[in-house]
């Protein structure tokens, strides 16, 4: 499957997540120009199968205080939610995605998902643009995917 | 009718996104038991009674893969159900926990209805909504 096909999946499998266990739209790709550099919360995870890779997500703290709010139901009246609730949070949005997406196209054989880890604050990205970069309302949705057979 | 769960996951924060989405969809009287992989989970079936399992797939020390055939070789324990909740969807996947005595499967991301409807499937005549 062409590169461009895999990103596009991902940006379905991404929606849809989002919108199904994260009551969350996904309001269309991030302008370029978007909002300042704001605080991140990163997660990545591995893959194996036909293909391996790796996904990495990246969400302004913002939007991750909102999914993880909606994911877990915490009202304003909660107080804001710890951090390490918040990389959980992002830990699992990340696993969903990347599991979404392989089984989106239609593997034959099952695959199997590392435990996502969450990156240190302040830890690079991928190189490069992202695969896909979500508006998600209250921030930004990066994601990097990695096969096996390109580099990013 | 109540009926009681036991929650199978690694991540914390999806055992309370299960909790709150039987809640929101309507099952009333569910009790929820908790383990973060399969061998917490035998652990905790073999000290109290538990209507239906729902486990992950990936989890450290004891995966769902394991967790099916230690109960499936466990006499007093191979007629609790079993449904798997995972991000795998594969069709191998699912035909291999179904293989291994899994009575359903729900592939996340998925809606809360989805989770009743297999919920009620798999409890049958024990839960009456």
């Amino acid at each position: 499957m062409p590169d461009s096909e895999w990103d596009e999946m991902l940006a379905v499998a991404a929606g849809e997540v989002l919108e199904t266990m994260f009551f969350t739209a996904v309001y269309g790709p991030a302008q370029a120009d978007g909002p300042p550099a704001e605080p991140r919360v990163a997660a990545r995870l591995d893959f194996e199968g036909t293909p391996s890779g790796a996904l990495t997500l990246s969400v302004s703290e913002p939007a991750a205080r909102a999914l993880a709010a909606n994911f877990l139901a915490s009202g304003d009246e909660a107080g804001p939610l710890p951090v390490s609730q918040l990389g959980s949070v992002v830990c699992e949005l990340a696993n969903m995605i990347c599991g979404s997406l392989l089984s989106h196209v239609k593997i034959e054989e099952h695959f199997r998902l590392s435990s996502p880890e969450l990156l240190p604050e302040g830890a690079a990205c991928p190189p490069g643009p992202p695969s896909r970069s979500l508006d998600v309302g209250d921030g930004i949705v990066d994601l990097w995917l990695a096969l096996e057979h390109r580099a990013n | 009718m109540a009926f009681r769960v036991l929650i199978v996951d690694d991540s914390p924060v999806m055992r309370a996104f299960i909790r709150r989405i039987i809640v929101l969809s309507g099952m009333e009287g569910a009790e929820f038991l908790e383990a973060a992989d399969g061998r917490q989970a035998l652990d905790l079936l073999r000290a109290q009674w538990v209507d239906v399992v729902l486990t992950d797939i990936n989890m450290p020390a004891m995966d769902g893969e394991q967790l099916l055939r230690c109960l499936e070789g466990d006499d007093l324990l191979k007629s609790v159900p079993v449904v798997v909740v995972s991000t795998d969807g594969t069709a191998s996947r699912v035909h291999q926990m179904f293989s291994l005595g899994a009575r359903g499967y729900v592939k996340k991301p998925f809606l809360p209805e989805t989770l009743r409807e297999e919920l009620e499937r798999v409890l049958g005549g024990a839960y009456a909504g």
